[in-house]
């Protein structure tokens, strides 16, 4: 933790600002990038989306208050950040959010970003079926391989209901898929 | 596909691909971003900048307004000869008004004017002032 504390100091001087603000980008843009991309589903939207995060993580810095991780804290803004696309979205388009999202996985097949094989794209339909929740729950514990722990601090639910949503999407994903 | 389990089959992966480099070029795309964004900021600073000059403007004309206006009150007296004229020409303004406007030492002055002058001066001499001065002609009417 003492090392975290460092690097937020770093963060926060204007004299190691740069360099300290490069380093978080080399660690954090991938893993940040896979995050938002399974929300958003498509390359540009992840790429616009990503930019604002970093923006505003770079912009609140200074309110960082280091109750939580930074690791948590960042992830709670991408996770913001990309809902909050997807609903903007949505609007514009004049449909729901649902809506929205079942389109983008149906422009998939045709994405030139995209080149899942048939089960890959099997799973993506049948995540898009679930409530965001339990989608968002899935997709962290799944793809990204965070512990329970860290979604809980990502998500300000409780480990115990996590785990209890992460169990009703996969049942639901199972059922989806077995029925083909 | 019967009795899919996750948990049974290897990781399945999301599928998704971004273009070539697109991380090595994200960064620096994102850090020539920044100062933009910063850069908004300045033109709200210069904003306050705007405004704080146009407070202190309107401070100074407020403060330096009374000091004009007291020197051009100085400067505007009006001397007696124009007084004269314009009352002269002034229609609307009757003998009678000109008396209210006296004040009790204007009048005593006059009183004690004429006083000195029927001591020194001969009763024709003093009816000739008065047939030929209107204003004392009404003062002593009064």
């Amino acid at each position: 933790m003492l090392e975290e504390k460092e690097f937020i100091q770093k963060l926060l001087n204007p004299s190691t600002q740069d360099k300290a603000f490069q380093q978080l980008l080399l660690d954090y843009q991938k893993p940040l990038y896979n995050h938002v991309r399974t929300i958003v589903i498509n390359h540009d939207d992840a790429n616009d989306v990503l930019q604002n995060t970093f923006i505003k993580i770079f912009q609140n810095l200074k309110n960082f208050k280091g109750d939580s991780k930074l690791f948590s804290w960042m992830y709670r803004i991408a996770t913001n950040e990309s809902l909050t696309f997807l609903n903007q979205k949505a609007k514009k388009g004049g449909i729901t959010s649902e809506a929205a999202q079942q389109k983008a996985i149906d422009n998939l097949e045709a994405d030139i970003d995209y080149d899942g094989n048939e089960i890959q794209l099997t799973l993506q339909k049948a995540i898009i079926k679930l409530p965001e929740k339990q989608q968002l729950i899935f997709k962290m514990k799944y793809f990204q391989e965070l512990k329970y722990e860290e979604i809980s601090e990502i998500l300000g639910t409780s480990v115990g209901a996590l785990k209890a949503s992460y169990h009703h999407a996969v049942k639901k994903i199972e059922a989806f898929v077995s029925q083909g | 596909m019967k009795e899919f389990k996750l948990d049974s089959i290897p990781k399945i992966e999301t599928g998704f691909k971004t273009p070539d480099g697109y991380f090595e070029n994200f960064a620096q795309q994102l850090i020539e971003k920044l100062p933009q964004e910063e850069s908004k900021v300045i033109p709200l600073f210069q904003k306050y900048k705007v405004l704080t000059l146009i407070a202190a403007a309107a401070i100074a004309l407020i403060v330096t307004v009374p000091i004009f206006n007291s020197s051009s009150t100085i400067t505007k007296e009006i001397d007696s000869a124009t007084l004269e004229s314009y009352l002269s020409y002034q229609t609307n303004i009757s003998q009678y008004d000109l008396i209210n406007a006296l004040n009790e030492d204007d009048i005593k002055n006059i009183k004690k004017n004429v006083a000195i002058e029927e001591t020194t001066m001969e009763v024709e001499t003093i009816e000739d002032i008065l047939v030929g001065n209107g204003n004392l002609e009404h003062l002593l009417l009064e």
